[in-house]
């Protein structure tokens, strides 16, 4: 099956951008991803078996596209992150200062943690979509878990 | 509230703005122009360090710090290399003609806090290293560089005009992806594993002991 374009963006870029943000930590290569996740859809002519076929392959693709551009040495001047979040309307405090912790966290965690937190992934689903191990996946989370307890205290439940 | 409410509240503030142009017709568009932005970036990248076919003369290149060493055209080159005082590095080499050639170029490093550090120009040259270069000469062969490889792939591109290559350097492998376009150009990218939907079988894996056989 296929869905439209216009359907797919008005459904995912959100997602897409956090997922790529995660990598890159930056606005603007994160949309640069994101249009190019889009572009690459629309050029793939791909057939996929359901709606969350496709949701996993856009996220797949965004995060490698966001692992190049992160690695790229061809880089444009980058908005520090700090300069980022202040442009971020956040709810509260502790929303700010879990983006903050979240953000500094290594990149191998981060997107793990977010797959599982934001996008309600299992294991299972992360390990497919990050052609990782379920036991690597469950070791990243798990390491990412006790970062965000210790940085964060009583924010942070011990969901372990 | 629960940890995950915990963390789409605060990530729920992550929008893209306004700017992102997704309309079907211009995406096309925008795939082609793109491309053409990322092989002008490439060229550009390449020309940092190897200058053009002229010979871009320098003022004032102040006092040589380094004597550094890059890959090109699978020849390891002697580079000198000065503080170009914003930001960046000239660098300067002599060709096989002898004409010396000067160009700046300047690289960050991004820090896991978000922060960047300045990279040096050894480390520059180390990164540009790792690049691969593809190139089409013009009786319109088809070769790709990887620190002393040369290669000549023009009869390695598949029905789809793609040629997928696993080549390696100390270790390392990178996959490399040359898509050879309508109007006989090339455009490539590499990665650090299969890109989604492929499989590291369909790279053609390359161990080439360095040959002479460079274009001219």
């Amino acid at each position: 099956m296929r869905q439209s374009v216009q359907e797919l963006v008005a459904l995912y870029q959100n997602n897409l951008f956090a997922a790529a943000f995660h990598i890159c930590r930056d606005a603007q290569d994160a949309e640069d991803v994101v249009q190019d996740t889009f572009v690459q859809y629309y050029t793939a002519k791909k057939e996929f078996d359901n709606e969350q076929h496709i949701r996993a392959w856009l996220i797949r693709v965004a995060i490698n596209k966001a692992k190049n551009a992160s690695r790229s040495f061809w880089r444009r001047n980058r908005i520090p992150l700090e300069e980022y979040m202040e442009t971020l309307v956040f709810e509260t405090q502790e929303s700010a200062d879990l983006f903050e912790v979240v953000m500094k966290l290594p990149e191998k965690y981060r997107i793990v943690i977010h797959l599982f937190y934001y996008e309600d992934y299992a294991v299972s689903e992360i390990a497919n979509i990050l052609h990782l191990s379920e036991s690597n996946v469950k070791v990243r989370l798990s390491r990412g878990r006790r970062l965000l307890r210790s940085a964060l205290k009583e924010e942070w439940d011990d969901d372990e | 509230m629960t940890n995950k409410e915990r963390y789409k509240q605060a990530f729920s503030t992550l929008h893209t703005s306004s700017r992102l142009s997704l309309e079907v017709e211009e995406m096309a568009l925008l795939q082609k122009k793109r491309k053409n932005t990322i092989a002008a970036a490439a060229i550009a990248a390449c020309a940092l360090i190897i200058g053009g076919s002229g010979t871009a003369y320098a003022a004032d290149v102040g006092g040589i710090q380094e004597k550094l060493s890059m890959w090109f055209h699978g020849t390891q080159t002697k580079v000198e290399v000065s503080d170009n005082e914003t930001g960046g590095y000239t660098f300067r080499y002599q060709t096989q003609d002898g004409a010396a050639e000067f160009q700046g170029a300047g690289g960050v490093s991004i820090n896991e806090d978000g922060s960047t550090t300045a990279l040096s120009a050894g480390e520059l040259l180390d990164t540009i290293n790792q690049y691969a270069m593809v190139e089409t000469d013009e009786n319109g062969a088809v070769w790709a560089y990887y620190y002393d490889q040369i290669l000549n792939i023009t009869d390695l591109f598949d029905e789809n005009d793609t040629c997928r290559l696993l080549l390696s350097h100390d270790g390392t492998f990178i996959y490399l992806k040359v898509t050879r376009e309508q109007d006989g150009s090339c455009s490539y990218s590499q990665h650090t594993e299969p890109l989604d939907g492929e499989a590291a079988e369909d790279y053609l894996y390359i161990v080439i002991e360095g040959t002479s056989s460079a274009p001219q």
